[in-house]
């Protein structure tokens, strides 16, 4: 075991410039009561269940594609672009 | 205050065209890309058509970034541990070139870079805000703090377009009515490419295939392709069926490289990049509202995309009639919704919003029978079939060949049982496309050829 998540491995290939601030801001306590959690359908693993079913969310790894923000069911995620050139860059898109 | 004459939002094709017809009729333009380079945030999910860029560009082929002249168009149907295909190939395709594989990453740079050769000035790294709206007029740009005014803007900012949600001119993306696409570039040498696929040198390939293994229950497709020392494997579901499933594309991705016919096209090779973006059908913007006062829509932002998502060629016509649009309120002095409205009359002097509107109407059919969600879904595709394919083949021009419907007609409706005519939606969609290059051959026309009205 390389000890990697086949999802780290995927992203490892992908360069970023990282903004500290977030682009997406998740309002938690909305999703405390969410049980479907349809944001985990992220092609980045952004969104993980944590402990105890709540929800853990991590901007670094974002691929900016906007599918948690349609598929949330309410409204929780509050997304925009990544501000001054960065987020993802991709090379050979 | 900082004024231009015109703001284009987004350097993808659809801003690019639009910024480089302006420039190009001495219209002061800023284009304005969130990436540090235009490019770093697309991905090609298919190939690149030139239809409307070698009107725009006579001689991109000595300059544009592009990796092989696609020579062949097989459509695939998987099965788990199955497959049949039907083949097409052309010949000709490397003198009379129809269609390339490229990265969008090099060519949409390049694309902006001719932009600004022709005059217009690029901001890049600058991510939009907001719109400043002043009495329903759009008069300029919010980036974080600075504003930027300008006569008109053009939202050319893809199929998220948050331009044109500020705009009041659109609902929020249906999940229904958008694709979530992943897709790997996988290193293989340029000699195993060739020799894998059976091509030339220069020549690619590009597979697609539609609601089949593993795909088929997320209304998904998949598509793959040629590039130099590269190939493009991506796969799409639809976002809603998606998140009903909890299901996650990376993993359908993962089934299909796995599949026995996809892994030895595949083998010994390693993963470069993994990439996700969103795809829309054009759902969600009416034709009404491509335009309002200061405000223009194109490209994906606009919904302008085709039946087969295809949005490179669509968007960069829709930026030229923008350009057009603007150039005569430049001459009129005005920049009402009134004048704007031209954009409408020219769009509709193409085949384009009726592509788009059946795009639209063929997609709320497939959401209303909920095609890849119940059981029977081959017979209820089938249905579908029955009761849409004539007009489905008036992407092509409104005039049809008679050879579309004899081969539809004669053949589909006739010798194929109905239980397996479902498989008929990948073998018209290659027939189409032969059916463009054949059209384009004999008359030297394209579809996307537009003629600008008296």
């Amino acid at each position: 075991m390389s000890g990697k998540s086949p999802i780290d491995e995927k992203l490892a290939t992908v360069v970023y410039h990282i903004d500290k601030e977030p682009h997406i801001i998740v309002k938690k306590e909305l999703c405390a009561g969410c049980e479907k959690k349809p944001c985990l359908i992220c092609p980045a693993e952004c969104y993980q269940r944590g402990e105890e079913e709540a929800l853990t969310f991590n901007h670094e790894g974002c691929l900016e594609c906007g599918t948690c923000r349609l598929v949330c069911p309410r409204g929780a995620v509050d997304w925009s672009y990544p501000k001054k050139g960065s987020g993802v860059s991709y090379r050979f898109g | 205050m900082n004024k231009v004459q015109c703001i284009v939002v987004g350097a993808g094709p659809a801003g690019s065209a639009c910024a480089y017809s302006l420039a190009r009729k001495g219209i002061e333009t800023v284009l304005v890309e969130r990436g540090r380079v235009p490019g770093e945030k697309n991905i090609a999910s298919f190939v690149l058509i030139p239809a409307v860029l070698k009107h725009l560009i006579p001689d991109y082929r000595d300059s544009a970034p592009l990796e092989r002249t696609v020579t062949e168009f097989p459509v695939l149907q998987l099965g788990r541990n199955d497959f049949f295909k039907v083949q097409g190939r052309f010949y000709g395709w490397q003198e009379k070139p129809l269609v390339f594989t490229a990265f969008r990453s090099r060519f949409d740079a390049w694309f902006a870079g001719k932009a600004e050769e022709a005059g217009a000035h690029l901001a890049a790294g600058m991510t939009v805000t907001g719109l400043i709206i002043d009495g329903g007029k759009v008069i300029g740009i919010r980036v974080g703090e600075e504003e930027l005014y300008a006569d008109v803007v053009v939202g050319a900012d893809g199929a998220h377009s948050l331009l044109a949600e500020k705009a009041g001119l659109v609902s929020p993306l249906d999940t229904r009515q958008t694709h979530l696409a992943v897709k790997e570039v996988l290193d293989l040498p340029a000699g195993a490419i060739e020799e894998r696929f059976q091509l030339g040198s220069g020549e690619g390939c590009c597979i697609h295939g539609m609601g089949c293994y593993p795909v088929d229950d997320i209304g998904g497709f998949y598509t793959m392709y040629t590039n130099k020392d590269s190939i493009g494997l991506a796969a799409m579901g639809t976002v809603s069926l998606l998140a009903e499933k909890g299901a996650k594309m990376q993993e359908r991705l993962a089934m299909l490289k796995d599949h026995p016919y996809i892994r030895a096209l595949i083998k010994g090779s390693t993963t470069r990049e993994y990439q996700a973006h969103l795809l829309s059908y054009g759902g969600r913007v009416e034709m009404k509202n491509v335009y309002s006062h200061g405000f223009l829509l194109c490209g994906e932002a606009g919904g302008f995309v085709d039946s087969f998502k295809i949005g490179v060629p669509t968007g960069m016509l829709t930026g030229m009639m923008a350009a057009e649009t603007i150039e005569l309120a430049v001459k009129k002095k005005d920049f009402s919704a009134k004048t704007l409205k031209r954009y409408r009359d020219y769009l509709r002097s193409t085949p384009l919003p009726d592509i788009v509107s059946k795009t639209k109407k063929y997609n709320a059919y497939y959401v209303k029978k909920g095609i890849g969600r119940i059981p029977g879904y081959s017979r209820t595709v089938a249905k579908v079939f029955e009761e849409i394919p004539k007009d489905r083949f008036d992407y092509i021009s409104k005039e049809r060949y008679s050879f579309v419907n004899l081969v539809y007609e004669g053949i589909i409706i006739d010798f194929i049982p109905r239980y397996v005519r479902w498989a008929s939606y990948p073998f018209a969609k290659a027939i189409t496309l032969m059916i463009v290059i054949m059209k384009k051959i004999k008359t030297g026309r394209s579809v996307y050829e537009w003629k600008k009205p008296d």
